[in-house]
């Protein structure tokens, strides 16, 4: 691959670094304009539908119109940053431009929120006048940003180093990348060669695996010191979540567990729960597992229909769990229960910290009062998911989180902005892996005499993916800095996933079709990331929820 | 006993380095580095010496620019106890290396050094060698093992023929080779750790070394790329090839 110097035209490009950040910074300003008129348009189509579900394009349309501006925002405060150390290149310059070329135009003609809904400005009520004068003032970096000069260049330093770390500079310091060169290390020797075959035979992540991660420190990550973790913050969970994802997304959802976990009995538990669970959820020495959704209850926790009784010291816990991953070889459940049924809302769940022994393959759950049966799945294997019926399965009394009852919706949203971040993580690493797999597979394939990379169609295909996991990738970085400085990130944790999680299936659907024939063959590791990667828009709130969530938030007056 | 370990920041294996359009070097811009791997195992050697009772402390030291100081912590998160840079923004070619660690060791009178046998950017395998003729110690090169006694080490060489041990004084110089061990990762508590252990920082001008260049580059290329091949169909042809083409018959 041959790398020539960019040529230098009438351009915003060869205006220079500072100028082209002072444009990105203006179009930024531009687009939320175009936001602020949506929420207003979507604030009276909400009222002439009588309510936010008989709006819901309309409400789900501005989620992804803020979240496309946050992503822009985020891409502009990444650049600006990046200047400042002297650190932005010309590889980041192009990302920079090709990613507003893309989202500043889709904020104008329409946002995919799924292959099927396009989400338009008009129908937000933007004024078509506002929308103009927006077009307008975008069009130079848009056309620049889109233009094939742009592409190619940016195809031609993303070719040369098909191995990277990072196809751009990510902006992290010194630590963070530390933990990231040692993440993707450890993953290039124990983990990439082994999880295609785990996958295909569906097998667990081998212990000595679990090992090596707790041995390097990825359990107790977040936890603070005292409780034998390490203090470290969101960024660096992120940092590590991605680069484990980029392995596999199984053992990037380890760490997932343990996050939850330890939130949840950090914010909430009894000093003697945090001094008797956090320690061995730091060192990896107690698995952890999350027991909360039912057959009838996914997102509206509030319907959850398992009881917990109390009987003497014990609580009896009965009723029916799904979609709970890695069960068979954890050793501590986070319990959703109900403990007051005449509470039928949020307030009648309590949350239990419930020992279990590990099982087996043949005899997965040995605990009395508790069964349960695998749930084959497409992708998202290597933890084994299951349903689980308790039927008096009994807890000892103290296990119950806080020692209160009917607070367990309450430490349960306490946890929600980590694993949405984390989640985010995770999605940004698949989109790197499935990025990886598509770039390197189109370096290699020659057809008509030359790599298919050679072909725009394929390189822009490779192209796209790097800016857009470059925006996911800020977007998620951001939420968890803002988490990290102590303020409220919901609202952009929940974007980060939703733009992460469209990413990495796009990234995904891409490289398997740069893969052709050979994607479709299971003998492919990308057919792999594809099933991984579908996953990502459904747990930890599906893509809809999400919007919507993000959608009431937007609404409520947040920002 | 102290280790005394010279680390020296490269480009990250894994990158394909590419050569500056005026041939004048090549393109450090933006590109990822990182400890050099044969420095990798020598941190490795020395820290299991630690571990295993046979050496007090682990120092480090790199000489090279103020970014060499990250190469230092990737030391140090290994579980060297602590580092020293010797600063400058010169390349600095083996004997003005071997001159500068002379005068560390000077100061620091390990009882080993432990130099990995090349750089992976310039190949020079000279800087061990050199030091250990400064210093007027013994040296044992290109190490697949090596084994501390009373005073002396018992040193593995990877050699043309195979292994062949020698016994060589402390204090030595022993030049690591790919096969002495497998460093392990860094893990994260470690590397947070040595965010807190210290370096001390000397400017190399200070030492009294003069570093200028002794060699001048004249150009810098990237190698040929590989003609394609042919096949050919029978044996005879191949001779003849090999005869005719080839010249190696």
């Amino acid at each position: 691959m041959s790398v020539t110097p960019m040529k230098a035209g009438a351009s915003i490009l060869a205006g220079g670094p500072a100028k082209l950040i002072e444009r990105c910074g203006e179009a930024v300003g531009g687009a939320d304009k175009i936001l602020q008129a949506a929420k207003a348009g979507v604030r009276i189509k909400i009222q002439e539908a009588g309510g936010i579900d008989e709006a819901q394009h309309a409400a789900h349309g501005l989620a992804w119109l803020a979240t496309t501006v946050e992503g822009l925002r985020q891409m502009h405060d990444w650049a600006a940053r990046l200047e400042g150390e002297g650190r932005f290149g010309e590889f980041e310059q192009l990302l920079l431009i090709a990613a507003f070329g893309e989202y500043a135009a889709q904020v104008a003609s329409g946002i995919p929120m799924s292959q099927l809904e396009i989400t338009r400005p008009d129908a937000l009520g933007v004024p078509k006048a506002d929308l103009r004068r927006y077009e307008d003032s975008v069009a130079d970096l848009v056309a620049e940003g889109g233009s094939e000069t742009v592409k190619a260049r940016l195809g031609e330093l993303i070719a040369v180093q098909p191995d990277a770390m990072t196809f751009g500079d990510t902006g992290l310091d010194e630590t963070h990348a530390q933990i990231q060169d040692l993440m993707r290390r450890f993953c290039l020797d124990e983990v990439y060669p082994h999880a295609h075959e785990w996958h295909l035979k569906n097998e667990y992540i081998p212990l000595d695996v679990i090992a090596k991660l707790a041995e390097l420190g990825v359990f107790g990550l977040s936890l603070p010191e005292e409780f034998g973790g390490m203090g470290l913050g969101k960024e660096s969970m992120c940092v590590a979540s991605e680069e484990l994802s980029r392995g596999y997304i199984g053992v990037g959802s380890l760490g997932t567990r343990a996050e939850i976990a330890g939130e949840l009995i950090l914010h909430n538990g009894t000093p003697e729960q945090k001094a008797k669970f956090l320690p061995k959820i730091a060192s990896g020495e107690l698995l952890p597992t999350a027991v909360f959704t039912e057959p009838n209850t996914g997102s509206d926790l509030a319907s959850l229909k398992t009881r917990a009784v109390k009987d003497g010291d014990v609580y009896k816990i009965t009723g029916q769990k799904t979609w709970i991953t890695h069960p068979v070889r954890a050793d501590v459940m986070t319990v959703l229960t109900r403990t007051n049924p005449n509470e039928p809302g949020y307030k009648g769940l309590s949350m239990f910290l419930a020992e279990k022994p590990r099982g087996t393959d043949a005899e997965p759950f040995p605990a009395k009062g508790m069964t349960g049966g695998e749930i084959e799945v497409l992708g998202y294997r290597g933890m084994k998911e299951f349903d689980i019926s308790f039927d008096n399965f009994e807890v000892p009394a103290d296990s119950l989180l806080g020692g209160v009852e009917g607070q367990g919706f309450k430490q349960l949203m306490i946890t929600f902005e980590g694993a949405r971040i984390q989640t985010a993580a995770r999605a940004v690493g698949v989109a790197q892996c499935a990025m990886d797999l598509g770039l390197k597979y189109a370096l290699d394939r020659v057809q008509f005499g030359k790599p298919i990379y050679s072909f725009p169609r394929v390189r822009n295909k490779v192209v796209m993916m790097a800016v857009e996991t470059m925006v996911a990738r800020q977007l998620t970085y951001f939420s968890a800095r803002q988490k990290d400085a102590g303020r409220r990130c919901d609202l952009e944790a929940g974007m980060a996933k939703l733009l992460g999680a469209r990413v990495a299936w796009a990234n995904a659907d891409n490289a398997l079709q740069i893969h052709g024939g050979n994607g479709f063959a299971l003998e492919y590791p990308i057919s792999r990331v594809l099933c991984d990667s579908r996953i990502l828009n459904i747990f930890e709130g599906a893509a809809e929820i999400q919007a919507q969530v993000i959608a009431r938030r937007l609404l409520e007056g947040a920002n | 006993m102290k280790v005394l370990v010279p680390v020296k920041r490269v480009v990250d294996f894994n990158v394909k380095i590419r050569v500056k359009p005026d041939n004048s070097g090549v393109d450090l811009a933006n590109v990822k580095m990182a400890i050099n791997p044969f420095d990798e195992i020598s941190v490795e050697a020395a820290v299991r010496l630690k571990e295993a009772g046979q050496a007090t402390e682990v120092v480090a030291v790199s000489i090279g620019p103020a970014k060499a100081e990250e190469t230092l912590r990737s030391a140090l998160a290994m579980g060297a106890d602590r580092a020293i840079l010797i600063e400058t923004d010169d390349t600095v070619e083996p004997l003005a290396v071997a001159k500068i660690l002379k005068c560390v060791a000077d100061t620091e009178k390990p009882g080993l050094i432990i130099v990995g046998k090349q750089a992976i950017d310039d190949d020079s395998n000279q800087t061990g060698q050199m030091l250990a003729a400064l210093l007027g110690w013994a040296q044992a090169t290109f190490a697949s093992k090596i084994e501390l006694g009373d005073q002396k080490a018992a040193v593995t060489r990877e050699v043309d023929g195979g292994l062949q041990t020698i016994e060589v004084k402390l204090p030595a110089v022993v030049t690591t080779d790919l096969r002495l061990n497998e460093p392990r990762y860094a893990s994260l508590p470690n590397i947070m750790k040595a965010k807190k252990k210290p370096i001390e920082k000397r400017i190399a001008a200070d030492l009294g070394v003069a570093t200028a260049p002794r060699l001048k580059v004249l150009k810098t290329e990237e190698p040929a790329t590989r003609k394609a091949g042919i096949k050919v169909t029978s044996v005879g042809e191949l001779i003849e090839k090999l005869r005719s083409e080839a010249g190696v018959l």
